[in-house]
């Protein structure tokens, strides 16, 4: 569990960027919190105070209910509990061809070589791009991009995997991979944190959200509670996702997704004899 | 982009051993430099036929892969045949000034000409092997030879880096010419004096993300060469 207590981070005194946060992530049995949160309200900087990139001004964070070591051997461990994927790709890929690039992080812990080559086909078959090994990463997709970067991370199989905006940039079929990866992910255990401002990827994802704003969270709870406030929604830039909406505007049942809907017998008999 | 990478991926020769190629391109640079000229004068032909063929390319574009390097070349036979001397019999073309004679020296033409064949060979063979090995196996090579891994490092991480490099630059000239930034030629130099300092900042930006990434994946100063399997 990571646990934050009323943390506080500021670039510059007298700005800051994070005001009195504090929650449990992962503490109700929830394994893909989102941190949701309009441009510019430090989701992307809370992340870095999550991995030791950036250490808090006030507060605490607690990983397994140890506060985090800030030396040079605390942050490795960390890292290896936490990874995370910015939103970026390009700026976290270093090598050429990409079997390399997995292998990075796994050369770093001094990982045997036979070790490093089955870890990285097995992460590189489980994100489906075995065929994009030996490519040179100049010729790939956005959205292949972000699969390699992710894979760099999943390989050191850390327990919980942060994901920055993963959606960022992508178009609508590498938005529904996206989807079909965290599912995955989530159905083998990994406990996955997402930060995004896409509310209809993020509903039909997470499980547990807060939202964040000017540097607080202003709500959280579980996907049926969290959004029911449309008026808060959009004072915070943000939006209600579009299955709530029909559920409060139509009064149809709260689907948790596409498919629910769509799937739903009773309604579409209801619906045949309106015609 | 830079293209020539394509063609280094997708050759009739890519599956050769980098070991090979290498070797090749060696005897190519001796060949270069030894002081038989027709040997040379056959070696253009036939290397460049070679890249031609086994790269599909139009020659056309192929020339076009000399306008980079034309410019130095020209400008180092220039200034080795023109010269000034005291007597109008050693300049053909003399031109009498201050005293003395301006013009192409009858002694240095032939050793620039010379010199000329000598560097178009050395390009030419060393083009054959730019374009038809993958970088990854002249990684490969580098290491067989026992190159530092210094330097190995630097040249993986230029190569990686240097595609997002141009194409930041490309974004940049495109969105200032399509404001006519480049409309005469004080707004050029103006435009270009902008687009480097925006290239700087962007590199100090993007600086700090990748030292969070490399945090991330847990670096700890060396970037390892893996061995192909």
């Amino acid at each position: 569990m990571i646990e934050l207590k009323h943390l506080d981070f500021a670039y510059e005194k007298n700005h800051p960027i994070l005001k009195d946060i504090s929650a449990k992530f992962g503490e109700t049995g929830s394994n893909v919190v989102g941190v949701i949160g309009p441009n510019g309200t430090g989701k992307s900087t809370l992340f870095l105070n999550l991995v030791g990139m950036l250490k808090p001004t006030g507060g605490q964070i607690l990983v397994d209910d140890q506060p985090i070591n800030y030396s040079k051997k605390g942050l490795n461990q960390l890292r290896q509990k936490i990874g995370i994927v910015f939103q970026n790709s390009d700026q976290q890929i270093f090598y050429s061809i990409v079997k390399d690039d997995v292998a990075f992080a796994l050369h770093n812990l001094n990982v045997p070589e036979d070790e490093i080559k089955r870890r990285v086909n097995t992460i590189l078959r489980e994100l489906d791009i075995s065929e994009l090994k030996d490519r040179p990463i100049q010729y790939l997709s956005g959205g292949q991009k972000k699969r390699v970067a992710i894979a760099g991370i999943l390989v050191l199989n850390s327990e919980w995997l942060l994901l920055d905006e993963p959606t960022a940039g992508l178009d609508p079929d590498g938005k529904r991979r996206m989807v079909e990866l965290i599912k995955h992910l989530v159905s083998r255990g990994q406990k996955i944190i997402l930060s995004s401002h896409d509310i209809d990827f993020m509903y039909e994802v997470c499980d547990y959200f807060y939202i964040l704003r000017d540097g607080q969270f202003v709500k959280s709870g579980k996907k049926e509670t969290v959004f029911d406030d449309e008026k808060m929604l959009l004072e915070t830039k943000l939006d209600q996702p579009w299955l709530v909406k029909v559920h409060q505007k139509l009064h149809l049942p709260l689907y948790s997704n596409e498919e629910e809907l769509f799937a739903d017998k009773a309604l579409r008999a209801k619906l045949a004899k309106l015609e | 982009m830079l293209v020539i990478d394509k063609y280094a991926y997708s050759n009739r020769i890519v599956k050769w051993s980098p070991k090979l190629k290498g070797l090749l391109w060696l005897l190519g640079i001796i060949l270069a430099f030894q002081p038989i000229i027709p040997i040379k004068l056959v070696l253009i032909v036939v290397v460049v036929w070679h890249t031609l063929y086994v790269t599909k390319m139009s020659g056309r574009v192929y020339l076009h892969w000399f306008y980079a390097i034309l410019p130095f070349l020209l400008l180092s036979i220039i200034g080795i045949v023109f010269t000034m001397a005291p007597k109008a019999n050693q300049i053909y073309y003399p031109i009498h000034l201050f005293g003395n004679y301006f013009g192409i020296s009858k002694v240095m033409l032939p050793k620039g000409l010379r010199l000329g064949v000598q560097v178009s060979t050395a390009v030419v063979c060393t083009y054959w092997f730019a374009l038809t090995t993958p970088f990854q196996q002249i990684i490969l090579t580098l290491k067989a030879i026992h190159m530092p891994s210094l330097m190995i490092e630097e040249v993986m991480l230029m190569y990686r880096f240097i595609f997002i490099f141009v194409e930041a630059c490309e974004q940049i000239y495109r969105a200032q010419k399509l404001r006519l930034g480049y409309r005469t030629f004080r707004l050029s130099m103006h435009s270009v004096g902008v687009l480097v300092k925006m290239l700087f900042e962007q590199v100090m930006i993007d600086y700090q993300q990748m030292v969070y990434a490399l945090d991330a994946k847990l670096y700890d100063g060396e970037f390892k060469v893996g061995e192909d399997d």
